[in-house]
């Protein structure tokens, strides 16, 4: 048996051999939320078209998908719902209002280039904020959002696959490559985690 | 009761327990095999092989899981995902109370954390059985490395560990499958230390099958596919643990009798005959209660699970638990000092990069207070860690935004590297457990409370570490050294020890050299509970050896007639 056909049966074991109905069950809920159909549950839908229209000019389409297609607005949406704080919930939401008064008029009714001027403002001003204090509302929105956006962009699929390089079952470790001979010299999705 | 009866009884399914089963059966015991969790075969593993965008919340635990597990999400090498948290005991249903605050981490299944361990695989040293005895501290090790090694050689063939000959005194080498590779700047950092400290450093070694295993005994098991997604259990059998290697080769001599859900509460004892006699059991799911009995019994439910049942078996000829005539079980508990260390950045090997994702790091083993180092404070620690090059994370501070951030976050960020300690926790009497009779778990049982914090010794350990780690990345001119101390408490390091030691004097120790209760022969506790030391190793390794070692003496005393 060669090594992909060993792959291969190996999958299927893997597939195959999940049986505990109780474990299952949560992870179909979970597949379940994640359905491209799925509504947002945390925000309204003039906060979540706003989200959607920021998070665009942080990632857009180019060549490549951008984070709208890759259903960031739907991942802010629950880690929000799910993942954070009342309080995590409440900066931004405060921080969205900010957000939505500093252009003048409400920032779906600016037109394309004063958005993206607006959010590129608002981002240096965040970015001038020492480290360790919080920008001011509507510049921490923007910050919030960029994190946001680059996380459920980034471990999404075409994130992972088409922005990024990704081996799900990479089958061998080579410590020291030179970069252009590591897959196709780009960044890999997934790092070697060793988080300390 | 003859239904119930058996050769042996093995209590936990974990790394120790699934030696126990493995060894027992495979010397003709029937055994029973008890696990207090539901069972979880080789491959039954939901999450193993979910993409980064099949897992809900970027894989981060909601405010329901948080609130489901407090003490779990606290910081460690676990934490609750998205893609292990149904490995975690759930600490509502679980409770326990901390005197002082302790961090108990917990896998309530078959094959218990063997499933999520780290894998790390070192020997203890001459020195760190030698330590004790020399220093007036605890109590001396009823045992030598030449007792162990031999059981070393025979756990590293079968489970398989990966690591390199480096032929360190305070670190033997064993029975290993090929290293994993260094990367450039580990390799940099490995020779700048070798120069200017005259320190090794060298690839971890760790239970992943860089190779196909040396011997044909378990089928099920194949090489390590670098996905570093241990912890979730692998389908490809490339790490070890008890559902992949020990339980399979204990169910196919046809010795072995599983039951699951069966949390057993306590020991039975008969004073005629100055022995154990069986185990009581609940039924985690029915509360149903039954006894099952044994000639041998192997404790082997991790350090406390193992205390817990212990002190709360207690009898006439045992007022204080079970083999508690010392008044040293549930004392001189151990972990790991745990959680500082530091990080710097590394300039320059732009062109190098790495392929497949390495399921481990680089050691720098102990070098304080051996040879002719002397410090303040006793015994050493050892450092973990890794180089990479920074990914997407980094861009959110630079300014970019649109197409250029996109763009930017393709190539490969810069080098860093980042390090932690493992420090030594000396045995202290003071450092204890204790059932509270007044508070019970939903299935009426006492609960343990904690009690046990570092020491002087520990302090200024804790100290040392982030001194040597910023001085070694600082001397070897990488930049931005910063060190970081996470808030862990005793128990973070996850390798707790101690409660139920090995001695030589039954008035000082629970357990003989043997593994064996000085006060009931035919009970023996094999897993952390009986170390008399900690060393600065993951112990893993040690409790697998003594427990194969334990197996086969329990073995030869039933020939003889002795237990």
């Amino acid at each position: 048996m060669n090594r992909r056909e060993w792959l291969k049966n190996m999958s299927v074991l893997a597939v195959g051999a999940i049986a505990g109905p109780s474990l299952l069950a949560v992870f179909d809920a979970h597949a379940a939320s994640q359905k491209p159909d799925a509504k947002p549950q945390f925000l309204k839908p003039a906060q979540y078209t706003l989200v959607g229209a920021v998070a665009d000019i942080i990632i857009p389409r180019t060549d490549t998908p951008g984070a709208v297609d890759a259903g960031v607005p739907l991942f802010i949406d629950q880690m929000f719902f799910a993942a954070y704080t009342k309080e995590e919930q409440t900066r931004y939401l405060t921080a969205m209002a900010a957000f939505d008064k500093a252009g003048g008029k409400p920032f779906m009714q600016l037109d394309d280039a004063q958005r993206k001027a607006l959010v590129t403002k608002l981002h240096t001003e965040a970015l001038a904020v020492p480290k360790g204090k919080t920008p001011p509302p509507a510049a921490d929105f923007v910050m919030m959002s960029k994190k946001l956006t680059m996380m459920g962009f980034f471990l999404s699929q075409p994130g992972c696959t088409q922005v990024l390089q990704y081996a799900p079952v990479p089958g061998a470790w080579h410590g020291d490559i030179p970069l252009k001979d590591a897959g196709n010299g780009k960044s890999w999705a997934v790092e070697t985690s060793l988080k300390i | 009761m003859e239904k119930n009866t058996y050769d042996a009884i093995v209590v936990g399914t974990g790394v120790s327990g699934g030696w126990a089963a493995k060894e027992l059966t495979e010397k003709g015991l029937k055994t029973l095999v008890l696990d207090r969790g539901p069972m979880v075969k080789h491959g039954d593993y939901p999450t193993a092989m979910k993409n980064p965008w099949e897992l809900p919340y970027g894989d981060e635990p909601t405010q329901a899981d948080i609130a489901r597990w407090p003490k779990h999400t606290r910081p460690s090498f676990y934490g609750i995902t998205q893609s292990t948290k149904h490995w975690f005991a759930d600490d509502i249903d679980n409770p326990y109370e901390e005197t002082k605050p302790f961090d108990w981490f917990r896998g309530y299944h078959v094959g218990g954390r063997s499933l999520m361990w780290g894998r790390q695989s070192y020997r203890l040293s001459q020195m760190d059985l030698e330590a004790n005895g020399k220093e007036g501290v605890g109590v001396d090790w009823p045992i030598r490395y030449e007792d162990l090694a031999p059981w070393y050689d025979k756990v590293e063939h079968f489970i398989g560990v990966s690591g390199n000959t480096d032929h360190l005194a305070q670190l033997p080498d064993g029975d290993f499958l090929p290293p994993m590779d260094l990367n450039c700047v580990e390799k940099d950092f490995q020779s700048k230390l070798s120069d200017r400290f005259n320190r090794k450093l060298i690839i971890g070694r760790t239970a992943n099958l860089s190779a196909p295993l040396k011997h044909d005994q378990s089928p099920q098991r194949g090489t390590c596919q670098y996905r570093n997604l241990c912890m979730r259990g692998c389908p490809f059998g490339g790490y070890f643990s008890s559902n992949s290697s020990t339980l399979p080769s204990a169910e196919r001599t046809g010795n072995m009798t599983m039951v699951t859900n069966a949390i057993v509460y306590e020991l039975i004892y008969d004073n005629d005959k100055g022995k154990a006699t069986g185990v009581r059991v609940l039924d985690a799911e029915t509360g149903h209660q039954t006894e099952y009995f044994a000639k041998v019994i192997f404790m082997c439910a991790s350090t406390f699970g193992t205390a817990q049942i212990l002190l709360n078996s207690t009898s006439t000829r045992f007022p204080n638990g079970f083999g508690n005539d010392s008044g040293e079980l549930g004392h001189n508990i151990m972990d790991h000092l745990f959680g500082t260390g530091a990080r710097a950045m590394v300039e320059g090997h732009e062109d190098r990069y790495y392929s497949g994702r390495r399921p481990n790091g680089f050691y720098i083993p102990r070098y304080r207070n051996v040879g002719t180092d002397k410090q303040k404070y006793l015994r050493g620690y050892g450092f973990q860690g890794g180089a990479g090059r920074q990914d997407w994370t980094r861009l959110v501070q630079e300014q970019l935004l649109g197409a250029d951030l996109k763009q930017a976050a393709e190539a490969p960020g810069p080098w860093y590297v980042s390090m932690m300690g493992f420090g030594e926790m000396l045995p202290s009497h003071k450092n204890f457990v204790t059932l509270d009779r007044n508070h019970k778990d939903k299935y009426g049982l006492p609960i343990l409370n904690f009690d046990a914090a570092h020491q002087e010794n520990e302090l200024m350990m804790s100290k040392a570490i982030v001194e040597d780690a910023v001085e070694m990345l600082s001397a070897a001119g990488y930049r931005d050294v910063n060190s970081f101390s996470m808030q862990a408490n005793v128990g973070a390091g996850i390798h707790e020890m101690g409660t139920a030691r090995m001695g030589r004097d039954p008035k000082t120790s629970v357990l003989n050299g043997w593994n064996q209760m000085h006060a009931c022969k035919n009970v023996y506790v094999t897993d952390g509970s009986a170390m008399a030391s900690s060393g600065c190793q993951n112990p893993s390794l040690t409790y697998m050896a003594l427990t194969a070692r334990a197996a086969n003496h329990a073995v030869e005393e039933l020939k003889r007639g002795n237990v």
